[in-house]
């Protein structure tokens, strides 16, 4: 019972009788039963409290002076606030035309005089929740609507609804906006003709097009579109075809000006130019700084096949005073001479190609090549040291794609660095430089030295820049030889072996492998191997 | 004194300056001999080694600083030549204080550098011809009796025979015949020219 009460406490049931014996009756009948009844003994007064009211259930006696119950009916239904009420009839005409005439006006129902009291509470019941529900359920359907509305409101992207003509039917706020024009002035327009200007060039290749026709969804990026003022703006869109039951009734489009994105996208493009260019700047420093370190090695390297060649060239001379020179001894001294220039012109030659500032763009390089040249250089560092460096790489290394100069630069600092730990630790064990294939994808170059090792907190600060373990070091080594091994697509990483000492390793792409980046995970499992 | 062979030692890592070089001296008509690195030319060495050394500083290994220094422990008195691939004026100052004849830089004229090895070998002769003469004179002391040993100490204070004869309390005429028999086993008549002989190897003596 309670239940019924509370649910029928919400439900007003208006009573309409000219007949005060009747309405006292109806009362009488319903009043026990939770509802609100509202009492009128004629037709405005019904009107009247309906509109004021908006009850669910009226109970509405058909024979009235002045207004009779159509009448009332039908004024009922006119009136939006109470349209959806349920009117039931009441009389004591109990033909079928009057029964007909009084659903035909919206009635709901029909109850014959003198009526039954449980036959009344029945239909009001039923009626009262009937219509309760309906009004739930408009409520929540408005309430969906509002949503919807809001949301496509709120939406920054411009919607565009379109028929299979390309004819706008829908558009929200932001389309608007980015249109600058108001909503109503865009529907009824074709979006082909209204944002193209090359609308009639070639029909068949305008965006949303295939979408419209074929039921394909586009999507595009930087698209020129035009407003209705003739002014044009970048625009990036994704049109979706509308269906319904398979069949094709036109797109959906989203689209959005990206003026500012690209403004950002090319500030930031800018931006990345200049840290590379930056980047460049200061691994030819790095290299140059390097180079002014090694010029006392290069003097002695350049100077012992010039001494040998003055040498030679005195000795030739002298052969030639002779009465008979020895032709076959001088040959002999001159080809000397020659093979010494050789050697005097390629020391020259790498020194003069490691401090030239790289072409942008990456070779096929043929990592052994590379190392042995690289070995080679590093050498003249290191006359005074009983080690050297100990090159060991497979024959069947595939090339890799990288800048030759900053991959040596790289190799020659850690091998430098090598070879410094190596003196350092007045070990005698060469530094060994070695390299695999890792994968399928990538080249690991490792550099392993058995000197001094390094400190247990250097793991993590040891590619920072200005972040160094050497006294007169800069720490920028290193950070450099990050940014140029990440810049070929690589990675650069520190090993502490178990036996002592330190090995460094760096990672190059396989020039074939379709420019798969060695990334860390490759490193990571190169770790594990 | 006989006349004795000099050599040219070359002590170089480089083969073609090394190569270069021995071509170069025995064109001059210079007996040469090369060695690759400096613990070669120390297994080698002998007193009896006449010349001179031309050594380079920079070498893998024992350096040429390193030999020298081995060298005058061994009391050579082998000129040294230094050669080095670039100027290192404190290198070339040590390499003088520990008695380097010589220091010439890569790449030289080969004249400067035959020069210099004449220099150093006229050296070398000189050094020889003085350490001979000098033996000579340490022979000559050493024939000589205590007694005539002490005289000569006296006689080179600048002691009189008087007094000498009262403070070893001999006769006069004693320290007269002993005197005469110092001035003829030392080959003079002079008694400047005793001095000086036996001052110029006083540091001989004393060494050993």
């Amino acid at each position: 019972m309670t239940e019924v009460v509370s649910e029928n406490s919400e439900v007003t049931v208006l009573l309409v009788d000219d007949n005060p014996q009747n309405l006292k009756v109806l009362y009488e009948t319903l009043k026990d039963k939770g509802y609100r009844l509202l009492i009128a003994n004629e037709g405005e007064k019904a009107l009247d409290l309906a509109h004021r009211h908006q009850p669910e259930v009226i109970l509405l006696d058909i024979m009235m002076p002045e207004m009779d119950g159509y009448e009332v009916c039908e004024r009922l239904k006119a009136d939006p606030e109470t349209a959806d009420c349920a009117v039931v009839f009441l009389s004591a005409l109990d033909d079928l035309q009057a029964k007909v005439k009084g659903f035909s006006l919206g009635g709901a129902d029909y109850i014959s005089k003198p009526f039954q009291s449980l036959e009344v509470i029945a239909r009001v019941k039923t009626h009262a929740r009937v219509i309760r529900l309906e009004r739930e359920l408009q409520a929540r359907n408005r309430e969906l609507q509002g949503d919807q509305t809001r949301i496509l409101n709120s939406i920054s992207e411009g919607i565009y609804g379109l028929d299979e003509n390309g004819v706008i039917e829908f558009a929200n706020p932001a389309a608007a906006e980015i249109m600058r024009c108001p909503v109503e002035e865009l529907i009824g327009r074709n979006f082909f003709e209204a944002h193209f200007a090359t609308c009639g060039e070639c029909p068949d290749k305008l965006p949303v097009q295939t979408t419209c026709c074929q039921g394909m969804a586009e999507s595009q990026r930087n698209i020129r579109m035009v407003r209705m003022d003739g002014s044009g703006f970048p625009a990036e869109y994704r049109s979706t075809p509308k269906l319904d039951n398979d069949e094709l009734h036109g797109a959906v489009v989203v689209f959005r000006d990206i003026t500012a994105e690209l403004e950002n996208e090319a500030a930031l493009e800018e931006a990345r130019e200049l840290v590379q260019e930056q980047r460049d700047q200061l691994a030819h420093a790095s290299r140059l700084t390097t180079m002014g370190e090694m010029a006392a090695g290069f003097a002695h390297e350049v100077n012992q096949p010039l001494t040998a060649i003055t040498n030679y060239a005195r000795v030739s001379k002298r052969m030639m005073s002779k009465e008979n020179p020895d032709l076959g001894l001088l040959g002999e001294t001159l080809d000397k001479i020659e093979a010494q220039s050789h050697r005097a012109s390629e020391i020259i030659r790498r020194i003069r190609r490691f401090m030239k500032k790289p072409a942008t763009g990456k070779e096929v390089i043929s990592v052994p090549a590379l190392l042995e040249d690289t070995r080679q250089f590093a050498e003249v560092d290191m006359r005074n040291n009983e080690g050297g460096i100990e090159l060991s790489v497979p024959d069947s290394l595939p090339d890799v794609a990288a800048d030759p100069i900053q991959v040596q630069q790289v190799a020659l600092n850690l091998i430098r660095n090598a070879l410094e730990a190596t003196r350092s630790a007045d070990a005698s064990t060469p530094v060994e430089v070695t390299a695999e294939l890792v994968g399928s994808s990538c080249v690991r170059v490792r550099v392993r030295d058995h000197g001094i090792g390094l400190p247990v907190d250097a793991e993590d600060k040891l590619f920072l820049p200005f972040y160094t373990t050497k006294d007169e070091g800069m720490g920028i080594g290193l950070a450099t030889c990050r940014s140029l091994i990440q810049a070929q697509g690589g990675d650069i990483g520190f090993e502490r072996p178990e036996d002592g000492g330190a090995c460094f390793y760096f990672t190059l792409p396989v020039a074939s492998a379709d420019g798969a980046p060695c990334a860390p995970e490759s490193a990571s499992n190169a770790r594990e191997a | 004194m006989t006349d004795i062979q000099q050599t040219v030692y070359v002590v170089e890592d480089d083969e073609a300056v090394r190569d270069s070089l021995e071509l170069l001296l025995k064109s001059d008509g210079k007996p040469v001999k090369t060695y690759e690195n400096a613990t070669g030319f120390l297994k080698d060495y002998s007193e009896k080694m006449a010349g001179c050394i031309v050594l380079d500083i920079r070498m893998p290994g024992m350096d040429g600083m390193e030999l020298q220094k081995k060298l005058n422990e061994k009391h050579s008195i082998l000129p040294i030549i230094f050669v080095t691939g670039h100027g290192d004026v404190p290198m070339a100052v040590d390499a003088m204080k520990e008695g380097a004849v010589d220091f010439i830089q890569k790449p030289y004229r080969e004249e400067a550098l035959l020069e210099k090895i004449e220099a150093a070998l006229e050296q070398d002769l000189e050094q020889r011809k003085t350490l001979d003469e000098k033996q000579e004179i340490i022979r000559r002391v050493k024939s000589l009796t205590p007694r005539e040993h002490e005289i000569m100490d006296r006689m080179i204070a600048g002691q009189a025979n008087k007094v000498i004869a009262i403070e070893l309390e001999i006769s006069q005429r004693t320290v007269e015949i002993h005197r005469s028999r110092v001035m003829h086993k030392m080959g003079t008549h002079s008694l400047a020219h005793l001095v000086r002989m036996v001052l110029s190897v006083k540091d001989l003596i004393d060494a050993r």
